[in-house]
């Protein structure tokens, strides 16, 4: 069992919240206790974010800490340069709670190495659709700065699959989180939630002596009415993507782009399977399948390849929304994988990137799980 | 290759079996004889096998199957062995071969011969609970899956009558009613024996009841009758008829006192029993009456411990000779004194006795014709100078399994090892 | 790499199984229809019928069949590949035809006799065999592989397990390697003077095998020494060595196979509440006991005295370990009558659970010591305070007694370092920390590593008798499969790894069982060692990135004979 935190130290945010996070991590940079800082910033020459590796804590200045879009997971980001092994830098990821889970599911994989990383999150607002964003970026930065300020959730104005999302906060695996849903917008909580956490706050001197169960109260009444909405959205999802019709109504407008693929933290492999040149059919099939149905579109397997990722993927999905991003059509990807991990994950009792270390479905067996094959087996004979 | 590199292993259980597939996969060529008509011994009469509920067809048909299949190893069934002359390296044996009547090579086990057959006898595989006909084969599933003819019931062979009925109904010209029962002689390096055992007989404990009432049943009984390919399809019909019994009491140590020892085995059974009975039928009400509960077993207190799990009582009781078992009504009432020394009544539908291992029938008849001796219960003994062996008093002469003693599966495979060792290494050693 | 021939030949030959399966099948209509379908228009294809092919007539029909019309492909339609597969795979192997090139459908028992009506037993047998040929024009020619083995043994542990094994396997040919931890061979057998009386009395038992290992030269004995790696497979394991005193590298050599041996240590009282006594109090475990009867030939008190009256206590901390250790009913058997040969008027309180006396001559101890006056005592509860005992009789209410002497029976448990061994293999536990076997009841002295072996104690409790029996078993067992001077045949049907697919996520070396899959830290992709790959197929079908194929059950082969079955 994981040790449970129920206290946190409540820092003036007097200067804002983006400024008081950007503050703490700067002293963790000046005292030595970490040698760099993985932040977005936003990309000088153009109107998106990136992420950076920041060791001059002057540089620090320049980055946004809670940048209102997403146009690359942190995970990934994360993955380019601790893949290869933890390294010598003890690095701090400020990363949204999606993108942390992400980082998590990655790390079961070994894509990730978590050894000397500090992840640090923060109640998360959303972020917005990166096509809204991009039609007037001044506006969009003033429409997230509001959404920052509020108390409740905005739905109107986040991607979709942020507002129905209920796993918005602090996370088994943060080590350090923001509660920026403080009763008081005057402060924000900064609660360590791992022994790295607490080390770091012992570092800057820190004391985490507040209780922090009315910040916990009200996140928990959040979160319900969050739930509340995702199950009213995937009632409506649900019959998106049930049934074979409906899949292909749902993805009719498909381009075949792949961006979905490409996006996704979570799907990561090397060459995907459907890109591959085993997936393409030979003539003879093609020429058979024809003959069955009497007519068959090409490129063959085109919704073969939404349904492959959901197999494949379902389980890891950690509805971040960068797949509905970036399809170029407008599919709502995201909602629909979300709409699907949520089932499949549930299925095994496992919720992609909520603990370290719990071993992904595919490579644990649970004598649970052979439950009702019985009675499947005297069904087929039956 | 060299006869005395031949290794005669007497017995087509588990432990025989083991004991000729290393030996054939080590090169060496293999005589096994097995006295019934199929291979398998005792394991292929459970469902499953304690303690992880392997299913025992499905875990030694692939033995059983490599066994006939493999091009060392000759499988002699209906034999015996009769006479061993000579010395390790050197044994001349002779053995009676009893025909089948039913070609090994030319049937193909579609069993178009039983229904012609006028014979309807009882199925002593199954333990009597089954009928078979004069031309059989034990179980469905048998290995080799070929009949065989129960000569003394055979019409046509014991003269009562001219029939020829299976004759005609085979489409393969595999039956021959004019095969004659031989004497082959062979001569082998090793002997190893691996003869299994039998149960003890439980009307010998005139209070249990058995053979008064129908429903008490032995422990081989029950293994049959729970088996999916046994009499019943494994459902669980009493042997009057009408319903599933909602109320069981298993007795443990059945002949243990009689015998003066523990088969080790029985308790383990018996959890298993209750296992099968408390999921076939939930809501029955199933009774453990033991005297001591032996689980000798890194892992056999996990079963016992899930089983106690599972509900349905423990009763202790010193020993089966103070139960008395009655029928009234067509229920059975179990007497037994409880550990207090109170004397209490269980109403049951059903009683299982667990049966004590017992030494094989024909162990003297083959300890004389070995050269070799039984031990005062008529188990075959090891060489006495030695702690842990699978050799006899007479070289070149190896016993396994059951044979030597009560055990489970593991215990007659590991010896069942250990003969093949001895057998291969003496010559290793030798610098052969 | 599927099939590269390009011109395919494909023979069908279908069996009647005399009427079995003619009388239910069409055969003629499946040999005029299937040359007429579309898949075959561009391929040879000869279909045949024949009697019984697995008749000796049969088998040759089908082997001079293969090499006149040099097929390239081939499949049989009869009965259950169960029955037959192997027939099959033999005549292949005697012509030219390579064996993974054939492939055997089942259209008797899963077409004729399951399906009354003739027609559509026919058309489903016609689909099958539809199926099974376009599979075996995906298959590829796999190429059985000899290795050379080294026939020699490492043995870890000089108790009378490791021992055992080592005299039982040393030969001119065979080399035996003997790694004990401490300084001296023999371990707890050394602490033993009585034996069980079903063990002949054999005292010197253990003195004797020493000077016989120590005498023979064919074993190598390596003292104070631990084992640093071991890398390989069943043939051909590398091993290392290490000295503990300096903790220098030791010696290093190849072997074909490895048996732990490494026994059990008793388990700590200390930690269990209702055992807890001081080193002062007359509390004695069992091998303390043993201990005392060798070095003083009798059982006595701190002051030299033999006790009056002494109780035994078994199964101490069975509950606590989870299983029984089946051989402690019998030693305390053993102490009984060393006491009441020590004493005509010994009491004895013997408070015991459950009588675990499972070989055919231990009740008759069991009754020759009780009939001598011991008392013995089913017990639910027992707890000490030094040698005052409180004890419920089973179904009864709390007594208690003052003895001079206690005897605990603690639990026996894998020695120290097993973890650590068992990691360094890569064999699994059992859930009761003892080594887990392959099969527990057929397969019982090896470990899911083949050519990794476990006897003795480690294997689980055991006496000795059973630890002897479990070392020749181990030692039969490596007899049959390291011969010297001949080679073994690993499993062709094995997985390879797609590097160009491979993410190096390791969710495969979680998979597999056999530790066949190994890291490659500079590509960052996991590779197949084939030699130890048993073809189970999991990792492949773990694969998150289906880098993983396994060979002769590829995704293509399956994914196209379902295709033509479901056509």
């Amino acid at each position: 069992m994981k040790k449970s935190y129920t206290k946190g130290a409540k820092i003036s945010n007097s200067k804002g919240s983006r400024k008081t996070i950007l503050n703490f991590l700067k002293g963790l940079l000046k005292k030595g206790s970490l040698d760099a800082v993985l932040i977005p910033m936003r990309v000088p020459a153009g109107d998106s974010y990136a992420w950076v590796l920041i060791k001059d804590k002057k540089l620090l200045d320049d980055a946004n800490p809670i940048a209102p879009i997403m146009p690359v997971q942190g995970a990934n980001a994360l993955s380019s340069c601790t893949k290869k092994g933890k390294g010598n830098l003890k690095i701090a990821a400020l990363m949204r709670p999606c993108e942390i889970r992400a980082a998590i599911e990655l790390s079961k994989l070994n894509q990730v190495n978590l050894e000397s990383v500090t992840l640090i999150s923060y109640d998360c607002p959303g972020a917005l659709p990166m096509s809204d964003y991009l039609q007037d970026p001044g506006e969009g930065e003033k429409v997230f700065d509001s959404l920052l300020k509020k108390r409740d959730r905005d739905v109107e104005s986040v991607k979709p699959v942020c507002g129905i999302c209920d796993n918005f906060s602090i996370l088994p695996a943060s080590d350090l989180h923001f509660g920026l849903s403080a009763d008081s917008r005057d402060n924000i909580l900064l609660i360590p939630n791992s022994k790295k956490g607490t080390g770091l706050l012992n570092k800057m001197d820190i004391k985490p002596s507040e209780d922090i169960s009315s910040w916990a109260k009200n996140i928990e009444e959040l979160k319900k009415v969050q739930e509340k909405k995702r199950k009213e959205r995937f009632e409506y999802v649900k019959d998106m993507v049930e049934g074979f019709d409906s899949l292909v109504k749902t993805f009719s407008a498909c381009v075949g782009c792949h961006n979905c693929e490409s996006v996704c933290p979570v799907c990561y492999c090397r060459q995907c399977y459907f890109e591959s040149e085993t997936a393409k059919p030979d003539i003879e099939s093609i020429l058979l399948k024809t003959k069955n149905r009497g007519s068959i579109s090409l490129p063959a397997d085109r919704i073969m390849f939404h349904v492959g990722r959901m197999v494949h993927m379902s389980l890891s999905c950690v509805s971040c929304g960068l797949c509905t991003d970036a399809c170029p059509v407008s599919i709502p990807v995201a909602e629909l994988f979300s709409y699907v991990g949520d089932r499949t994950q549930q299925t095994f009792e496992y919720r992609s990137g909520e603990e370290k270390g719990e071993p992904i479905p595919m490579k644990t067996y649970r004598k649970e799980e052979t439950k009702g094959i019985n009675e499947l087996v005297k069904g087929a004979e039956g | 290759m060299n006869s005395k590199d031949k290794i005669l292993v007497i017995g087509a259980g588990i432990a025989g079996m083991e004991a000729s597939l290393l030996l054939a996969n080590a090169g060496r060529s293999v005589l096994l004889v097995e006295k019934l008509s199929l291979t398998g011994g005792n394991t292929i009469k459970n469902e499953d096998s304690f303690p992880n509920l392997e299913c025992s067809t499905c875990m030694i048909a692939p033995i059983q199957q490599d066994i006939l299949q493999n091009p060392n190893i000759e499988v002699m069934t209906l034999s015996t062995v009769k006479k061993v002359e000579g010395e390790a390296g050197n044994f001349n044996v002779t053995i009676d071969k009893k025909a089948r009547y039913v070609s090994l090579v030319d049937c193909i086990g579609c069993g178009m011969c039983y229904e012609p057959c006028p014979v309807t006898l009882k199925n002593e595989w199954e333990e009597n609970l089954s009928e078979k006909k004069a031309i059989y084969v034990p179980c469905e599933g048998s290995l080799p899956n070929v009949p065989a003819i129960d000569p003394e019931h055979c019409l046509q062979l014991n003269g009562k009558k001219s029939c020829n009925a299976c004759v005609e109904a085979c489409m393969f010209g595999a039956i021959d009613l004019s095969e004659k029962d031989e004497e082959v002689q062979v001569d082998v390096g090793a002997v190893i024996v691996a003869t299994g055992f039998d149960m003890f007989d439980a009307g010998k404990i005139s209070n249990l009841g058995y053979g008064k009432f129908p429903g008490v049943y032995t422990s081989m009984e029950f293994e049959r009758l729970f088996a999916s390919n046994g009499p019943t399809s494994g459902e669980l019909v009493l042997r009057g008829g009408g319903e599933s019994p909602r109320s069981i009491a298993i007795i443990h140590c059945v002949g243990r006192k009689e015998l003066g020892y523990c088969s080790g085995v029985c308790c383990m059974d018996s959890f298993k029993y209750s296992h099968f009975l408390k999921n076939k039928l939930p809501d029955a009400k199933v009774y453990n009456i033991y005297s001591d509960i032996c689980l000798p077993n890194k892992t056999y207190q996990i079963f016992y411990n899930k089983i106690k799990g599972e509900g349905g009582g423990f009763i202790f009781q010193s020993s089966p000779e103070d139960i008395e078992i009655k029928e009234s009504s067509g229920k059975l009432g179990v007497n037994l004194t409880d550990r207090n020394g109170a004397a209490e009544s269980l109403d049951v539908d059903m009683v299982i006795l667990a049966c004590a291992i017992v030494p094989g029938k024909e162990s003297e008849n083959l300890a004389e014709s070995l050269g070799i001796e039984l031990d005062g219960k008529g188990f075959f003994l090891t060489r006495k100078e030695d702690v842990g062996t699978v050799e006899t008093s007479k070289a070149g002469i190896f016993v396994v399994g059951c044979a030597e003693g009560p055990k489970d599966i593991q215990n007659s495979v590991i010896q069942a090892e250990a003969a093949v060792g001895k057998a291969i290494l003496i010559g290793e050693i030798n610098g052969k | 790499m599927e099939s590269k021939k390009t011109s395919s030949k494909i023979g069908v030959y279908i069996c009647e199984c005399g009427p079995n399966i003619a009388d239910n099948i069409d055969i003629d209509t499946i040999i005029a229809r299937l040359p007429s379908l579309e898949e075959y228009q561009n391929k040879e294809l000869v279909v045949k019928r024949y009697k019984l092919l697995c008749s000796n007539e049969g088998k040759e029909f089908l082997e001079n069949e293969i090499r006149e019309n040099e097929f390239t492909h081939l499949v049989v339609a009869a009965c259950s590949p169960r029955d037959h597969d192997t027939t099959f795979i033999n005549v292949c192997k005697k012509t030219q035809l390579n064996p993974y090139l054939y492939k055997m459908v089942n259209i008797r028992e899963q077409c004729a006799w399951i399906i009354p009506d003739k027609e559509k037993a026919t058309e489903k047998a016609i689909r099958y065999i539809r199926a099974a040929t376009s599979r075996v024009l995906k298959q590829s020619e796999l190429i059985e592989k000899q290795l050379d083995i080294d026939p020699g043994v490492l043995v870890i542990g000089g108790g009378i397990s490791g021992i055992e094994t080592a005299l039982s396997l040393a030969g001119k040919e065979r080399k035996v390697y003997l790694v004990e931890k401490s300084s001296e061979l023999g371990g707890k057998m050394n602490m033993f003077k009585e034996l069980l009386p079903r063990q002949n009395g054999n005292r010197d038992i253990i003195e004797k095998k020493i000077e016989e290992v120590k005498k023979n030269e064919s074993i190598t004995i390596f003292l104070e020494t631990e084992l640093e790696s071991a890398v390989g497979f069943l043939g051909n394991f590398e091993i290392s060595l290490k000295n503990i005193k300096n903790n220098q590298p030791g010696a290093e050599f190849t072997v074909g196979a490895i048996v732990a041996a490494t026994g059990f240590r008793l388990t700590d009282t200390g930690k269990l509440a209702q055992y807890k006594y001081s080193k002062e109090s007359e509390v004695y475990t069992s091998l303390e006991i043993e201990n005392m009867i060798k070095r003083d030939g009798k059982i006595v008190l701190k002051s030299g005295k033999e006790p009056e009256s002494v109780g035994l206590i078994h199964c101490v901390g069975r509950e606590e370990k989870g299983y029984c250790s089946q051989i402690c009913c019998n030693y305390m058997l053993k102490f009984i009558s060393f006491l009441q040969q020590q004493s005509d008027s010994i009491k004895i309180k013997d408070f015991y659970r459950d009588m675990c006396l499972p070989h055919k001559e231990d009740q008759g101890f069991f009754e020759e010591v009780k009939n001598k006056g011991a008392d013995f005592i089913r017990i639910s509860d027992v707890k000490i305070k030094g040698t005052h005992v409180e004890y419920t009789p089973i179904g009864k209410d709390k007594k208690e007694v003052d003895v001079d002497m206690v005897i605990l029976a603690p639990a026996m448990e894998p020695e120290k370092g097993t973890e650590e061994l068992a990691e360094l293999f890569n064999v699994p536990l059992s859930e009761t920390n003892f080594f887990q076997e392959e099969h527990q009841q057929l397969n019982p002295v090896e470990t899911s590593i083949e050519g990794i072996f476990i006897v003795g104690a480690c294997h689980g409790p055991a006496g000795i008798s059973e630890s002897m029996l479990q070392a020749q078993a181990a030692s039969g067992k490596i007899s049959t499969r390291l011969i010297p001077g001949k080679k073994i045949v690993p499993e062709v049907k094995v997985s390879e790894i797609m590097e160009d697919f491979c993410m190096g996520c390791r969710t495969c070396m979680d998979i597999c069982s056999y530790g066949a899959i190994t890291f490659d830290g500079e590509l960052s992709v996991c590779v197949v060692n084939e030699a130890i790959c048993r073809g189970c197929g999991n990792c492949a079908g773990s694969c998150p990135s289906g880098a993983i194929r396994a060979k002769h059950f590829t995704s293509a082969q399956i994914y196209q004979e379902i295709i033509e079955a479901i056509r």
